[in-house]
């Protein structure tokens, strides 16, 4: 596999010119683009219409969000990690609340753990419903695009009857999730799992997965072996394609990964098509994996019953003085995290998605260093689309699944 | 751990084998919250990541992550964390070293080329150098961007603003000037563990002063004293202060 690509790193890109000599040029591309997935500018360096040299400038949407966090409690941080990777928002808290409960060494109720899988998975489905969607709408098709979205919409819906927010959804807590979930969701989505979810994407896959135009303009393109994928820091889909059998979920479960069947998807040639399948497929797993949650999730309370940490219901404060002590104190000063540092990365739909939390023993994060996944991805950017035509640009980059919330910070 | 965490392979022999492969390249290692992290002479920092990927029982393949910390009250203020991952093993690890603003962290960007990007940003964020980065430009912040914005000593609120100027019709960069100062509380409470006086809550000074002694016994106050016994002590029509806004009406009141 390495072979091909120091073939293609090493052939020589200098097309026959005759006596004419063609100087390289330099375009712009983005930070205006439909096809940039945001705010990205790749200034690149071109030999006709073959790509030469890529510098990726990121950072225009910087938001600063890391220092924001280091100014909130660790209750009001949480809202910040939704707008990360605004497209699997849940996805993005899990990580945060799993390294403020290490700190804490605090327990989870099992059916707490349950509803986070649940939606972890649902996001990863709404998730990939996007990147798949506008990957095979970069490279010319249209209707899937169309049908992926309905889907997406279905999982905005059950995000807002779970959380009242379509997006940000600001659900997870620390110690559990916010709310228990009513039956009538659950009912509703694993009938969806089994009849709306398998049709509209079954029939959006099927257009495009054997597909001539598509198969050509995705197979082959931009090919990483397993020691470029290793070395480039790869993660999540982007490592699976290529041919790493690398997943968080599997190798270090949290919650109850462990407790739930599926399987790991893994590319053979680590390409642009690869990557394409191997989202494919997890959609199919997720959906297997809400199935369990839904069947195995226990009774029970949702939220830690530790009540320096989890606040308790209205109900209680009408009730209980003491449940209305610690309402006012857990929404003013918030609950102090014992000194000490954590990272913990969980596999979000994008790949290692990491939280590096340092604490000294206050109530606010000394640090909150976040690893997004797209950092990595859009480095290998130069090396993965170096000889190759400029139009497989944007098959390149929808591949790679990139989200500007989450580069950017 | 009780914490449903990401599990991962346990951390035994972990700090005897990175001891044994770094040897004096290591400062200090430990094992704290459930992940090991090792301290290593920032000269050394390439040999000693060279040594922990390529021992067989370390096998850290992957870096994860770089990211920088900041205590201003250290003499040497940055720290910078690498976060390292065994596919292998199943396990990750973390390595640090200490720096300020001048002397430079040794680039890892030839055992790892992701490192290029990790480094910008550090450097962007908190004006850490490395040496053997050919590329340590700027990356998240905006183009002519000055400071280093993670650093504690950097307000949150920046320092310059930008806004779509009309007149100039093009984007113009301004002091930063806010309608509301900045509000940061202060939830350290003054009764459990505040290192720290605040303004207004000053005690006796921490010499102990000592007790003047009794001169005569202490009796009981009278009523006449306390005011106790009266309808309303300290409440009197006499007593009240006067106040400038309060009219009396010249009839009984309206609700009368």
């Amino acid at each position: 596999m390495s072979d091909t690509v120091d073939k293609i790193m090493e052939r020589d890109i200098d097309p026959a010119t005759g006596d004419t000599s063609i100087a390289n040029y330099t375009i712009n591309f983005g930070p205006q683009h439909p096809a940039a997935h945001g705010v990205l500018r790749l200034v690149t360096e071109l030999d006709g219409e073959i790509i030469e040299r890529i510098d990726p400038h990121v950072g225009l949407l910087h938001r600063g969000t890391e220092k924001l966090i280091e100014y909130k409690t660790y209750t009001q941080a949480l809202p910040y990690f939704d707008r990360f990777d605004y497209c699997s928002p849940l996805a993005m808290e899990h990580s945060y609340v799993l390294a403020v409960e290490k700190l804490l060494d605090l327990e989870v109720p099992l059916r707490g753990q349950y509803l986070r899988v649940l939606f972890a998975e649902l996001t990863r489905i709404c998730n990939h419903m996007l990147n798949l969607g506008s990957h095979v709408m970069d490279v010319g098709a249209m209707t899937p695009n169309l049908w992926m979205f309905e889907i997406r919409e279905d999982c905005l819906n059950f995000f807002e009857r779970a959380s009242g927010a379509r997006m940000h959804s600001n659900y997870y807590r620390v110690g559990g999730v916010r709310q228990d979930v009513p039956v009538k969701l659950l009912n509703d989505i694993a009938e969806w799992l089994d009849t709306r979810l398998p049709q509209l994407f079954g029939d959006a896959i099927s257009l495009v997965a054997e597909n001539r135009i598509f198969k050509q303009r995705n197979v082959d393109i931009a090919i990483v072996s397993r020691e470029d994928a290793i070395k480039w820091g790869f993660s999540g889909p982007m490592i699976r394609a290529a041919g790493i059998p690398w997943d968080i979920r599997r190798a270090q479960p949290y919650d109850v990964y462990d407790r739930v069947d599926f399987e790991i998807p893994v590319g053979t040639r680590g390409d642009c098509y690869d990557r394409f399948m191997v989202r494919v497929e997890e959609v199919y797993q997720s959906a297997r994996i809400i199935k369990q949650c839904i069947q195995d999730m226990p009774e029970g309370p949702v939220l830690t019953l530790d009540r320096k940490v989890g606040a308790p219901k209205r109900g209680e404060m009408k009730q209980s003085m003491e449940a209305l002590i610690h309402h006012f104190k857990l929404f003013t000063e918030g609950y102090h995290v014992p000194a000490g540092e954590v990272y913990v990365a969980t596999e979000s739909p994008k790949g290692e998605f990491g939280v590096y939390l340092v604490s000294d023993g206050t109530n606010k994060p000394y640090r909150c260093k976040v690893r997004p996944t797209a950092f990595s991805h859009l480095q290998a950017m130069d090396f993965m689309s170096r000889g190759h035509m400029l139009a497989d640009i944007t098959a390149i980059l929808g591949a790679m699944d990139i989200v500007f919330g989450e580069c950017d910070r | 751990m009780r914490a449903p965490a990401p599990r991962y392979a346990a951390n035994d022999g972990v700090i005897e084998a990175a001891k044994a492969a770094l040897g004096d390249m290591l400062v200090e290692a430990k094992d704290a919250v459930g992940e090991v992290s090792l301290t290593v002479v920032r000269e050394k920092l390439c040999d000693a990541m060279i040594a922990l990927r390529d021992t067989p029982g370390l096998e850290y393949q992957q870096l994860s992550e770089i990211a920088g910390v900041d205590y201003p009250q250290r003499p040497e203020r940055f720290d910078v964390v690498y976060q390292l991952l065994s596919f292998t093993r199943n396990h990750r690890i973390r390595v640090r070293v200490t720096t300020d603003e001048e002397k430079p962290v040794p680039s890892v960007t030839d055992i790892w080329p992701v490192a290029g990007w990790l480094e910008r940003e550090t450097y962007d964020m908190y004006g850490v150098l490395f040496s053997g980065n050919d590329d340590l430009r700027r990356i998240l912040t905006d183009y002519g961007f000055q400071g280093h914005p993670l650093r504690k000593d950097f307000p949150m609120t920046g320092y310059v603003e930008v806004r779509y100027s009309e007149e100039a019709k093009r984007v113009v960069y301004e002091p930063v000037s806010l309608a509301q100062d900045f509000r940061n509380f202060d939830f350290m409470s003054p009764w459990e563990g505040a290192k720290y006086v605040l303004p207004g809550d000053e005690k006796a000074p921490a010499a102990p002063v000592p007790t003047p002694p009794v001169k005569e016994a202490k009796t009981t106050d009278t009523p006449a004293q306390t005011g106790a016994g009266q309808p309303h002590p300290g409440n009197q029509p006499g007593e009240k202060p006067k106040d400038p806004d309060v009219v009396p009406t010249k009839g009984e009141g309206q609700n009368k």
